[in-house]
């Protein structure tokens, strides 16, 4: 195990509520629920444990029930043994079988059209994948998994923005009306011409 | 295609746009030095992005110094020096403009283009001899792109996917990608940074390419049916603005998952902010008013 303190970023010898709060924090970055549809989605996981071990360490706490645990991709008992089949190859990283499964069939239900987005979105053809899920929502709008799949995607962009802003973005006087010119020709000039 | 990765300057530290400055410079002084005169003239700022992104991420520690060059006679300027990664990115600056020239020189017959090709055409052989495998994909993805912009494609994901891909190729520095998960994460980062670029300079293009008749697949998949331009770009404002600040998510949250040091304010910076506003800039959203 690497060294606790390290992992969670905290000084040696920080204070419980110091350690809670980075903790918090950390969770929130690396939560299952924010790399669902992504590749690294078991490395984020990855990482997880990591900062679960630490924290526990810290927290004395052998039992792990403080931590957060991780969702992975639960079958859902209401799909078909085909769909079934397509989902577990999603979730063990055999992208190409599980599009080649969906391609083959004739069907073209909601189920169909969510999980061709859930594989574009993996191989990162985010307007394919938006456009299929949308679909799987239209055709069946009181279905909660593809609804909630669509919000996470809304939800992504908005909260890159927040964090951007959280790093200051945006704020204070918006010198933007010139930074075409401002930062191109000032960064050209700084290196070409000589700090103009 | 180059040009639009940049970091935001008024929200640097001023010793992170010394250090970016130094990379700049470092780039410039490892062409003149392995590569000769010529490549220097193509340095872009994209490639300087790469160098700090992954030095941001190994355990390097190059020299910084002060030197003199030709084009700063009497002051000196911050030089990264004996860095491999430097090596490494302006090596890959070269090789991307030497395929961007032949592109331009195959689409558009442009006499300049085939110049500047004609004048990397040496330092290419060198580069195709180090790098056999990146260069036999990189030519692999182009193929395919041209190939799917030949039966002119109009699916904009599947355009991109090329370029993403290549991309993703050439972030994955050999050195730092003895551990794997390093190297998925790396291509990841690549992939999604290749199809902002891919995307932003497609739409960029979309006045152009109306006027020349040239193909752009936003123009395909979006049906553009000669009406106002200006009109169908803010018809499809929002969807490429998803896209865009999709690509920006996912790019954040791998480089998350890095253990990063020092240089990684820069590389946050370019992500987080230059490239948002890069993409607010051209899709005219924001704050920013759009520049023709």
């Amino acid at each position: 195990m690497s060294n606790p303190y390290e992992v969670l970023g905290v000084k040696q010898g920080a204070s419980q509520e110091e350690i809670k709060k980075a903790y918090y924090k950390l969770v929130k970055k690396y939560h299952p629920d924010r790399f669902q549809e992504n590749p690294l989605y078991d490395l984020a996981e990855q990482k997880l444990a990591e900062i679960n071990e630490a924290y526990d360490y810290l927290t004395k706490n052998s039992n792990s029930s403080n931590s957060v645990g991780s969702n992975g991709w639960n079958n859902k008992s209401n799909s078909s043994d085909f769909y079934n089949k397509v989902r577990m190859n999603i979730s063990s990283g055999n992208i190409v079988l599980a599009e080649q499964m969906l391609d083959e069939t004739d069907a073209r239900n909601a189920e169909w059209f969510y999980l061709k987005g859930i594989i574009f979105m993996k191989k990162g053809w985010y307007d394919q994948a938006y456009s299929n899920i949308q679909n799987a929502v239209n055709m069946d709008p009181s279905n909660f998994e593809y609804k909630e799949a669509l919000n996470k995607m809304n939800m992504s962009n908005n909260s890159f923005r927040g964090n951007a802003a959280g790093r200051g973005y945006g704020a204070g006087p918006d010198l933007c009306t010139c930074c075409q010119c401002y930062c191109c020709s000032e960064l050209c000039c700084d290196c070409l011409g000589g700090g103009c | 295609m180059f040009g639009y990765i940049l970091p935001l300057k008024q929200d640097l530290k001023i010793k992170e746009y010394e250090l970016f400055m130094a990379y700049y410079c470092g780039m410039c002084k490892s062409m003149s030095k392995r590569l000769g005169q010529m490549p220097r003239l193509f340095l872009n700022y994209d490639s300087t992005f790469f160098a700090i992104l992954l030095s941001s991420i190994s355990d390097e520690m190059p020299e910084i110094k002060g030197e003199r060059c030709i084009a700063h006679q009497i002051k000196k300027r911050l030089v990264v020096r004996k860095s491999e990664i430097v090596d490494y990115a302006a090596d890959i600056n070269v090789i991307l403009t030497y395929f961007s020239l032949k592109d331009k020189w195959n689409d558009d017959k442009s006499l300049v283009a085939r110049a500047g090709m004609l004048s990397l055409e040496h330092q290419m052989t060198k580069l195709k001899k180090k790098y056999p495998k990146k260069c036999g994909i990189i030519i692999g993805r182009l193929g395919k792109l041209s190939e799917l912009e030949s039966i002119r494609c109009d699916i904009l994901d599947k355009v991109a996917d090329c370029f993403s891909e290549l991309i993703g190729e050439i972030l994955c520095y050999e050195p730092l990608c003895a551990d794997k998960d390093t190297e998925k994460i790396l291509r990841w980062i690549g992939y999604n940074i290749g199809k902002w670029v891919y995307i932003i300079d497609a739409f960029d293009d979309i006045k152009q390419d109306i006027k020349n008749e040239s193909y752009n697949p936003i123009l395909l998949q979006y049906s553009y049916d000669g009406g106002d331009i200006d009109e169908f770009k803010k018809s499809i404002k929002d969807k490429i603005e998803f896209n865009l600040t999709y690509t920006l998510s996912e790019i954040s949250k791998a480089y998350e998952l890095l253990k990063t040091n020092s240089n990684s304010g820069i590389v946050e910076n370019i992500i987080f902010m230059g490239m948002l506003k890069k993409t607010e800039q051209i899709l005219g959203t924001g704050s920013c008013i759009a520049f023709e």
